[in-house]
């Protein structure tokens, strides 16, 4: 290994350094939690501060036979993944000391990281998909870890076992790829994935497609959703549904611009019929839920869809606005999910734990009706610039299928008032019911919501910019 | 030594000569499809996660034939096929642990009495 391929490996080397060392606080000390949480925060921090740097002096290339690439894009993702871990641990380390294991569960949040960073730079599609299973299966064991309530292992259970199928079915997929172009390397499988195609390599694409579907919980392969959120310790719904499906976003991304471009037609229509379903089955399902956690399951849904249809509108004029798009809709998505998830973590998963809150807690409540609005799209909250930029990128294609999603996009943003609303409702208008709240949660949360809030507010001076100039030297 | 008779001889070649790519390919695809198809119908999780390992098994018989018979790659396929074993495993122990939990606090692993949560 050269000096140069060890800086493109510095934030995985840390991540995995960071992941033995608080593993190793476990084993040798028994009252540990402050060491192994603040190890943990660090760690996350350390490969939050490396991939900056990587990105800032504008390091790029492509090493260990061009399996493994850092590029603007690339290490884009990987703060994603690391700032969203870094407010998980926060979130982690006083439920987890409850529990007694706090170090294994840090660990599980830790090898999350170092599966995702290492997604995101992948170019080869069994790398692919060996990072993908470092990132989920210990995801599998976040969701079952709390064991004083039933519903997790019931989560967990739902979560493994359509997980584990849907890892086989992408597996297949991906074999048939390879079988087909007689390399796994995208370069090569660019190749063989123009003109028409035969049908052994359709039925691959589609395998792998609806493996992905799985893992972003894209309907009509989304029912372990809401389950698994639900049942798992907020810190791991949060984590789940922002930092590793960032990363997978990224990396199907990757895999169908760099690796696929000339089966563009096909993909793109796929991906319309996705979006479209998944966006509507989202919403329609989180207006019947008086559970605010599940109702956030399905509102992470339904923000697949969104997403996904920047990806029906990767061909023609728009695809270097709908690369920005994504690059934009999962940092916003990514900052205020997770400040909704952590408002829960201090108020409570049922709605009528935030009656009233306005006048119990009003910084909270102030904070928690940002991210709802953010969630609707109310500018110029995160929220409103992703969907934005998916308009902006949907126009020029000229395509009908893309005119059709976008707006099945600007109805779903509606439907999706009255749920998000509520929450602001009661809040407001409500006459507060039980104990105030001010006595739950530590102050690392209530930290993190209020820095949360922020970002959300000022997303689009912070944001964008970045993401414009990770669009121009990166992926597109 | 008696004289082998002609149809014999060309069985015993048959046997002997390597057979087509097709046969792996069609044999995994069966595999894989009685896994999907049990892993779908059965309602027990450790029958379940069986049914999973068939169709992973499924899966590496294609890899391991398609990186017999492609010109180009090079014997690297078969190399994935170990890592494709181990991902199996490491899959199936975080499950079976989960499984047991679920155990501890129900007393079935019955996957539609396991419904806490609906809607």
């Amino acid at each position: 290994m050269t000096g140069q391929a060890f800086i493109a490996l510095l934030p995985e080397l840390i991540s995995t350094g960071f992941l033995i060392l608080v593993l190793m606080v476990g084993v040798f000390s028994d009252s540990n939690v402050g060491i192994s949480a603040s190890l943990a925060a660090i760690g996350t921090l350390a490969v939050f501060a490396s991939a900056a740097v990587l990105l800032a002096s504008g390091f790029s290339g492509s090493f260990f036979g061009d399996g493994f690439v850092v590029d603007g894009f690339a290490l884009y993702f990987k703060l994603i993944v690391a700032g969203s871990a870094f407010f998980a641990v926060l979130a982690a380390a006083r439920w987890a000391d409850q529990t007694g294991d706090a170090p294994e569960y840090l660990t599980l949040i830790l090898s999350v990281v170092l599966g995702s960073t290492l997604l995101v730079s992948m170019r080869d599609l069994f790398g692919i998909f060996l990072a993908i299973e470092l990132a989920t299966i210990p995801s599998y064991a976040m969701v079952a870890f709390d064991r004083s309530r039933r519903e997790s292992a019931e989560g967990g259970m739902k979560y493994l076992i359509t997980g584990v199928i849907a890892s086989s079915v992408l597996l297949y997929g991906i074999v048939l790829i390879y079988g087909v172009s007689g390399s796994a390397m995208l370069s090569d499988v660019a190749d063989t994935f123009t003109g028409t195609l035969t049908p052994v390599a359709v039925l691959g694409l589609v395998l792998m497609v609806s493996g992905f579907a799985f893992k972003l919980s894209a309907a009509p392969f989304h029912f372990w959703t809401p389950d698994a959120y639900q049942g798992a310790p907020t810190s791991a719904a949060a984590f789940l549904s922002v930092g590793p499906k960032a990363a997978t976003f990224a990396i199907l991304l990757r895999i169908l611009l760099e690796g696929m471009p000339g089966a563009a037609p096909t993909w793109t229509a796929v991906m319309a019929f996705l979006a479209i379903i998944t966006m509507f089955v989202g919403n329609l399902f989180a207006l019947r839920q008086r559970n605010v956690r599940r109702m956030l399951a399905y509102s992470s849904v339904a923000h697949s869809g969104y997403i996904l249809a920047a990806f029906a509108a990767l061909q023609g004029g728009g695809v270097a606005f709908a690369v920005q798009a994504v690059l934009i809709y999962t940092a916003a998505y990514a900052v205020m999910n997770m400040g909704a998830f952590l408002v829960i973590d201090l108020v409570g998963e049922d709605a009528k734990s935030f009656n009233g809150l306005v006048r119990t807690n009003p910084g909270v409540a102030a904070s928690m009706a940002l991210f709802m609005a953010a969630l609707v799209g109310i500018p110029p909250l995160s929220g409103f610039f992703g969907k934005l930029w998916i308009i902006i990128a949907g126009a020029p294609t000229g395509s009908i299928l893309v005119y059709i999603v976008v707006g099945a996009l600007v109805v779903n943003t509606v439907l999706s008032v009255p749920y998000y609303f509520g929450i602001i409702r009661n809040m407001l208008f409500e006459e507060p019911t039980t104990d105030t709240v001010t006595s739950k949660g530590s102050g690392a949360v209530r930290f993190s919501v209020y820095v949360l809030a922020v970002l959300t507010t000022l997303f689009g001076l912070l944001i964008i910019p970045l993401s414009a100039l990770v669009g121009a030297s990166g992926l597109a | 030594m008696p004289q082998i008779p002609m149809q014999a001889q060309q069985f015993l070649d048959a046997l002997v000569s390597a057979p087509p790519l097709e046969g792996y390919l069609v044999v995994g695809a069966i595999l894989f499809a009685i896994g999907t198809w049990g892993a779908l119908i059965r309602r027990n999780a450790v029958v379940i996660f069986m049914c999973v390992e068939l169709m992973i098994n499924g899966v590496n018989l294609t890899l391991v034939a398609f990186a017999d018979y492609l010109p180009n790659a090079g014997g690297l396929g078969v190399s994935y096929a170990v890592l494709v074993i181990a991902i199996a495993a490491a899959e199936i122990a975080v499950g079976l642990a989960i499984v047991l939990a679920v155990f501890r606090s129900r007393r079935t692993v019955n996957v539609d009495e396991v419904t806490a949560m609906r809607g």
